[in-house]
């Protein structure tokens, strides 16, 4: 019998606990950072609803989404967000299978079928019964982010760049680099290149520019997986983790990384002068693109290299994947409502602080006519 | 002092003579009692550095009341605050309600494996729970997917979560409890049966009663091994940072999708939290074994 009142005490005591977590809560705002203060302010304009809306997608936009969705969630407590950073891939497979409500995607949906199946595009159309659309929401720089002793401003044309990321200078104080940077003094630090081991959505992005504007320098194929020089490092933290404790380190990462890391960031000479990375140069590139989509479908194609002076080149735009009809009417509301709040001025003037850039004013124009259109 | 040291060296020698004779043994002694203790050792070491990282690294967010009381909700990787108390919410009703479908199930095979059996039903049981012993957390998983979500076109609830660890668990419950029940001596059910008591009393006030400490001890180990499975959360649960109650609607965060949100983050306060979730789910699946070990002193069926 003993051992009988052990175990209801086991039992008691798990049933406990439980209960003890049931008394969790929601409300964190007392622990918000002043950050958020000047949000608040703004979000009196904020259409608000009650209930859920689930996100899943690419993990390029993670940081750019809970930024929009804690501050959503400061104006309207009732409005539940979620957003799983699974990847673009597992997004849209989701989406298509309607587990989730709209996708975070680093691409458009394509068009155009695989070995004779339905394309991603189709696929979506008949889950909505309506198109979908892919309205871009986060465009996210990506950085040459460099390590040399006393040089913290460096300029790079796409040729050179190409040239240093497969291997071919290897120091820096290299005529080609020498030529482009001449008020510098080089070091003859040897060039450590560092890559991303994993398969990458940045490498893709970063080799799509080297093949596009140094085609002659880089001939590889664009692909996830790095074919260049160098030491691989697992994710964009290690790179730039591995850049930071190397003299002479160079790598390609989202900018968000080289700030918080402290990196130098290279300027790019695509043809039309030397630009420096920059929110507003990222926004004059996006602005550059060229739409692919039919009226309310912003699918763009980038222009990687636009000799445009003021631009920078190198750069993912991530798409909100929606259902242009929802056959929900209310969650066709709420995904409005949240999507018109992320495209907002407030919001998007916030992302360039965590190392994205905001929408150029043409482009979220049309961002929001396309939400407006949602239904 | 002379004479001393004399008698000193003359049994040193004696000594070294009996060495001499079975060194060979001394020699495997040594050898076997050196490789245990490495072995023991080297076992400890990747425990004890896992333990000792995630004491320091996350350690000190287990210390604020508002870790065991905050959800995430509208916390972002660059911000300090909020709390794990959504996530140890939803594991503990996740293992819970695992537990209530599990138990009952993996109890009575095994009570119809060691009791009843016979034949050719009970080998075919028993082989499928073989199996099922063998059947990885993402097979299980998938196998879940494809049922609930593409064959009835459900939504990922943490209810199809719960479905996917019951296929995990019922096995080692089963096994377990099968254990518990072959210890419980034969001489118990024939006196039984000798009073004219029927095979299902002495079943249900003799055998289980008797076996009870060590079946418990069987559920709480296996409830300690389903709570640290990811792959099915990663399947079939996403992740939330608000608090959720329901099993069948919406999304529930656990310890586990809670350190896979944030385990590729740079970003301090990021870093901070993954430890910390690590740690907690470390400390709940290490007091459920406490829980199991300590019924399980008191469990002599003899």
């Amino acid at each position: 019998m003993k051992t009988m009142r052990i175990s209801q005490l086991a039992g008691a005591a798990l049933l406990g606990s439980l209960a003890l977590a049931g008394c969790g809560s929601d409300n964190t705002s007392g622990t918000a950072s002043t950050a958020e203060a000047s949000a608040s302010e703004s979000a009196t304009k904020v259409e608000c609803f009650s209930g859920t809306v689930n996100a899943e997608g690419s993990s390029a936009q993670k940081n750019a989404i809970e930024e929009a969705i804690a501050s959503y969630g400061e104006a309207c407590a009732d409005a539940k967000l979620n957003y799983n950073p699974t990847g673009s891939g597992a997004g849209i497979k989701q989406f298509i299978a309607g587990q989730v409500d709209f996708a975070g995607s680093d691409s458009a949906l394509k068009t155009e079928g695989k070995d004779g199946a339905q394309s991603e595009a189709a696929q979506a159309e008949a889950f909505c019964g309506a198109p979908a659309w892919n309205i871009p929401m986060v465009t996210g720089p990506i950085a040459i982010a460099f390590n040399v002793k006393g040089i913290d401003k460096l300029v790079l044309t796409p040729a050179v760049a190409a040239d240093i990321f497969s291997g071919k200078i290897t120091s820096w104080d290299d005529a080609a680099i020498a030529a482009l940077n001449k008020d510098a003094k080089l070091p003859a630090t040897p060039i450590k290149v560092f890559f991303r081991s994993d398969e990458s959505g940045t490498t893709e992005n970063f080799t799509k520019y080297l093949k596009a504007a140094a085609a002659e320098n880089w001939t590889a194929d664009p692909a996830k997986k790095w074919t260049g020089a160098g030491e691989g490092k697992e994710k964009s933290a290690g790179v730039s983790e591995g850049v930071k404790s190397t003299d002479g380190g160079i790598t390609y990462v989202e900018w968000s990384y080289a700030k918080d890391n402290k990196l130098g960031v290279a300027s790019i000479d695509n043809g039309g002068g030397a630009v420096e990375l920059t929110g507003e140069a990222v926004g004059k590139a996006v602005a550059a693109a060229t739409q692919v989509g039919q009226g309310n479908d912003l699918a763009l194609k980038l222009d990687y290299a636009t000799k445009e002076a003021g631009a920078y080149p190198i750069l993912l735009v991530t798409y909100e994947i929606v259902c242009s009809k929802n056959k929900d009417a209310e969650k066709g509301k709420n995904i409005k409502a949240f999507l018109s709040h992320f495209a907002s001025s407030d919001v998007q003037k916030g992302l360039e602080e965590i190392g994205y850039a905001p929408l150029p004013s043409e482009v979220q124009t049309k961002v929001v006519a396309s939400i407006d259109a949602l239904s | 002092m002379s004479a001393l040291t004399h008698v000193g060296t003359e049994v040193s020698t004696d000594r070294s003579d009996l060495m001499a004779k079975s060194s060979g043994r001394a020699l495997r002694d040594r050898l076997a009692r050196f490789v245990m203790w490495g072995s023991f050792a080297l076992a400890c070491v990747p425990l004890v550095w896992i333990l000792v990282s995630t004491l320091l690294k996350g350690g000190h967010m287990l210390l604020s009341l508002d870790w065991w009381t905050l959800s995430q909700n509208g916390i972002t990787a660059r911000r300090v605050g909020g709390g794990a108390a959504h996530a140890i919410q939803g594991t503990l009703l996740q293992a819970l309600v695992t537990a209530a479908m599990s138990v009952p199930i993996g109890v009575f095979t095994a009570i119809y494996l060691v009791e009843y059996g016979r034949g050719r039903l009970a080998k075919v049981v028993s082989f499928m729970v073989d199996i099922l012993t063998g059947v990885p957390s993402i097979v299980a998983a998938l196998f879940i997917y494809a049922l609930w979500v593409t064959t009835f076109g459900f939504q990922r609830v943490p209810f199809a979560v719960t479905l996917a660890l019951t296929l995990l668990m019922i096995p080692t419950i089963v096994r377990s409890t099968e254990e518990m029940l072959k210890l419980v001596p034969n001489e118990l059910r024939e006196a039984s049966y000798a009073l004219g008591v029927p095979k299902w009393k002495t079943i249900t006030s003799i055998v289980l009663p008797t076996a009870f400490s060590g079946i418990v001890t069987g559920i709480l180990l296996g409830l300690a091994r389903v709570m640290g499975e990811t792959a099915p959360l990663i399947i079939l649960g996403p992740y939330t940072k608000s608090m959720a109650h329901n099993l069948f609607d919406g999304l529930m965060g656990t310890l586990p999708t809670m350190i896979n949100q944030d385990r590729t983050e740079a970003l301090q306060p990021a870093i901070d939290r993954v430890w910390g979730a690590a740690l907690t789910l470390i400390l709940i699946v290490f007091l459920l074994n406490l829980l199991g070990r300590f019924v399980g002193r008191f469990s002599k069926v003899s």
